[in-house]
């Protein structure tokens, strides 16, 4: 692109000393916690601001530069002349600015099981915002979000942590294709294009995180929630972190099977010739991996540990000896060896995103077993 | 010590806002201190561009006026600058406090924020309790993809690009020409629809397969932008979801849970299996092929011969 990058610092302080100018204005003594808070920054980011506000005004020469300055606790403008009312007037909407907040704003209206007076209350805002942002709003339309959630799931948990109480779940973990009951005392939902519970895990007694469209069955119970005092996990970091103590898996895919290192959390993708990865990741439990050598088919295998190709392997034999006592057997495809009906699944010429249908994407099909066992596993080590 | 950036824009817009009548560029310098400090007037002149470039991302509408003596003067006027009247009740605040903290992408986050910043200025209800009947949710828009930042300006600006894109079974990238419409992300992964200049037809990428640097085209587009650009309906295509066929399999009790959950009719044999209708779109032979065998394909015989195919591949290891 054109122009070098630029420190956003810069422009986002500019930014925020804009709108300081207008808010400190109507508010002589506002206090530095309570303008810290509405602008959404740390004090030490306020004080920052108020270091270079003194040094801004219409001329840098005799009186017209901003005499503000605060004791730490309380912030005083002396000179509010230096500045013409009308130029410290709010300002308009920057396009990136209304894109920003319209297409958050849009995106979390359309999760299924929002409270309804919150949907209203974002679609209500929405067009505010958008009526305020005037042609600047139109921008916004070239981004869209959609998380996906599962409706009636989310508001039961959304009612547990409101009331506090337990939830009662059957979960579904795609590691060892099965059902498990618990209970848990849920303590946020978090989405990421899919919607997560992070809870504590009764039965585990240790912080888990469920996806939603994986939960079966749910009931809010009578009893209480009381959820240990944990820290937050930092949402800005992966939902999956590799675990240094974790077995290795080392796993060779052709260029069909790339999608890997897209889905996969893993320490290394080694290039290989004619677009193929070596991918070497780590996993406490490479059992629940029999899934992805079984989907990879000839798009790739596993390459240690032996137990788990082997694994794969015989899984596969035991699955096609079922379809050899089928009446009339299996035929044999027309194409033997290598044909290539199934390795392409490319379903048109497009350049687009096949291995959109290699991951995890289908609601509870995907080879995801891998990540969310990493995670349980790296929450229990907290 | 050279004069901090957001000293120098913040003067400079201070000075366009402040003004009633054009400023030149001479008495912007003489206002402002680090213009002062610029040393040259070549690198004034860079420097002041530049500045009034970046006032510009942040929203400033500068005009340009040549006064009668050919001067060109510079000024922000306050009915282009101002926002409009905009009130808001506590609950449409909270819920803005809510959106502005979703996006994950620095450029777009700090526009949040300022967005959020200019309401707060402009009157904005402060939250009581901040977030508080919200906290229990978090919604976060992931942007991992290096490609996300320079389609989302072309997009805006309508400017052509040019990137290498790996398709999904290529061996190797290659480049494509191609006209942005539209970011979408779906199920937490960026999707770009744009024009294929090379292909004269829609196409949609998948950024995280987009290598290298995404380089901007100088022209304008050849083709029309479509009004409404349907990025997820393409790609849950691709993902399966749209399914015009059924498939019946028999799938061992117990087992396969997702298989039940999407089923249209499940009939228990008593033998141990379960047989199941399931909604057969594309990418279903790949999804069976996980369960192993738990799961046989028993009609159509075209997504049996797939899966025996793929469980063949293996079974060779």
């Amino acid at each position: 692109m054109g122009k070098p990058a630029r420190p956003a610092n810069a422009i986002d302080q500019t930014r925020r000393m804009l709108s300081l100018v207008t808010y400190l204005r109507e508010r002589p003594g506002a206090r530095v916690e309570d303008v810290a808070r509405a602008f959404g920054i740390t004090e030490d980011e306020l004080i920052s601001d108020l270091d270079v506000l003194p040094l801004c005004g219409t001329s840098f020469r005799g009186g017209d530069l901003l005499d503000i300055d605060t004791d730490g606790e309380r912030i005083w403008w002396h000179n509010p002349a230096a500045l013409a009312a009308e130029a410290a007037e709010p300002l308009r909407l920057a396009a990136d600015e209304a894109t920003a907040l319209l297409v958050a704003a849009r995106a979390v209206a359309t999760l299924p099981g929002l409270r309804e007076g919150d949907r209203q209350a974002l679609l209500r805002a929405t067009a505010k915002v958008e009526t305020a942002a005037g042609e600047t709003a139109g921008a916004s339309s070239r981004l869209s979000v959609t998380f996906e959630s599962e409706g009636g799931v989310f508001a039961d948990v959304d009612r547990a942590i409101s009331e506090r109480r337990r939830l009662w779940i059957k979960y579904y973990s795609p590691a060892r294709d099965e059902l498990s009951e618990r209970e848990i005392d849920p303590i946020r939902l978090v989405s990421v294009g899919h919607t997560y519970v992070e809870a504590w895990c009764r039965r585990s007694e240790a912080r888990r995180t469920f996806r939603l469209d994986r939960v079966a069955e749910i009931k809010v119970l009578d009893e209480p929630s009381a959820p240990p005092e944990i820290e937050l996990r930092d949402l800005s970091e992966a939902l999956v972190q590799p675990a240094a103590e974790d077995p290795e898996v080392v796993v060779e895919v052709g260029p069909g099977g790339r999608w890997v290192a897209e889905y996969y959390p893993h320490d290394s993708a080694e290039e290989l010739p004619e677009g193929g990865l070596r991918i070497t990741l780590r996993t406490p439990d490479p059992a629940s991996l029999r899934r992805l050598a079984l989907r990879l088919g000839r798009d790739g295998r596993i390459v240690a540990p032996q137990d788990l190709a082997d694994a794969a392997r015989q899984a596969a034999r035991d699955a096609l000896a079922a379809y050899d006592e089928l009446p009339g057997g299996y035929d044999e495809p027309d194409a033997g060896d290598g044909g290539p009906r199934s390795v392409h699944d490319e379903p048109s010429s497009y350049g687009g995103p096949r291995s959109a249908h290699g991951g995890p994407r289908t609601a509870t099909g995907g080879p995801l077993g891998v990540r969310e066992r990493r995670y349980d596993r790296q929450e229990q080590g907290l | 010590m050279a004069i901090a950036k957001a000293e120098r824009l913040m003067n400079l817009a201070l000075c366009l806002l402040g003004t009633r009548r054009p400023l030149s560029k001479r008495e912007l310098r003489e206002s402002i201190e680090a213009y002062l400090e610029a040393g040259s007037d070549d690198s004034f002149n860079r420097m002041f561009e530049r500045d009034k470039d970046d006032l510009r991302e942040l929203g400033l509408v500068i005009e340009t006026v040549e006064s009668l003596d050919g001067e060109i003067g510079y000024l922000a006027r306050r009915d282009s600058n101002r926002l409009p009247p905009i009130t808001l009740d506590a609950e449409e605040a909270a819920a803005l406090g809510l959106a502005a903290k979703v996006w994950q992408q620095a450029r777009l986050a700090g526009a949040a924020s300022g967005a959020l910043q200019k309401l707060r200025a402009a009157g904005l209800p402060e939250d009581v309790d901040p977030y508080g009947a919200h906290s229990a949710l978090e919604p976060r828009i992931p942007v991992h993809e290096a490609a996300f930042e320079p389609l989302m300006l072309a997009c805006r600006d309508r400017r052509p690009v040019v990137f290498d894109y790996r398709k999904a079974t290529a061996a190797r990238p290659e480049s494509r020409n191609v006209e942005p419409w539209a970011l979408e992300c779906w199920r937490g992964h960026w999707y770009l629809a744009g024009f294929d200049r090379d292909r004269g037809a829609e196409r949609v990428f998948r950024l995280s397969r987009i290598t290298g640097r995404v380089r901007s085209r100088s022209g304008s587009y050849t083709a029309e932008v479509p009004d409404v650009v349907t990025v997820r309906e393409t790609v849950a295509s691709w993902a399966g979801e749209i399914a015009d066929r059924s498939a019946r399999i028999r799938l061992r009790t117990g087992a396969g849970y997702p298989l039940r959950a999407k089923a249209t009719a499940v009939r228990e044999l008593g033998d141990g299996w379960d047989e199941l209708d399931i909604p057969y779109g594309h990418g279903l032979d790949a999804w069976l092929v996980e369960f192993g065998p738990d799961v046989v394909v028993l009609e159509p015989a075209e997504l049996r011969a797939d899966v025996v195919d793929r469980l063949r591949a293996v079974a060779k290891g």
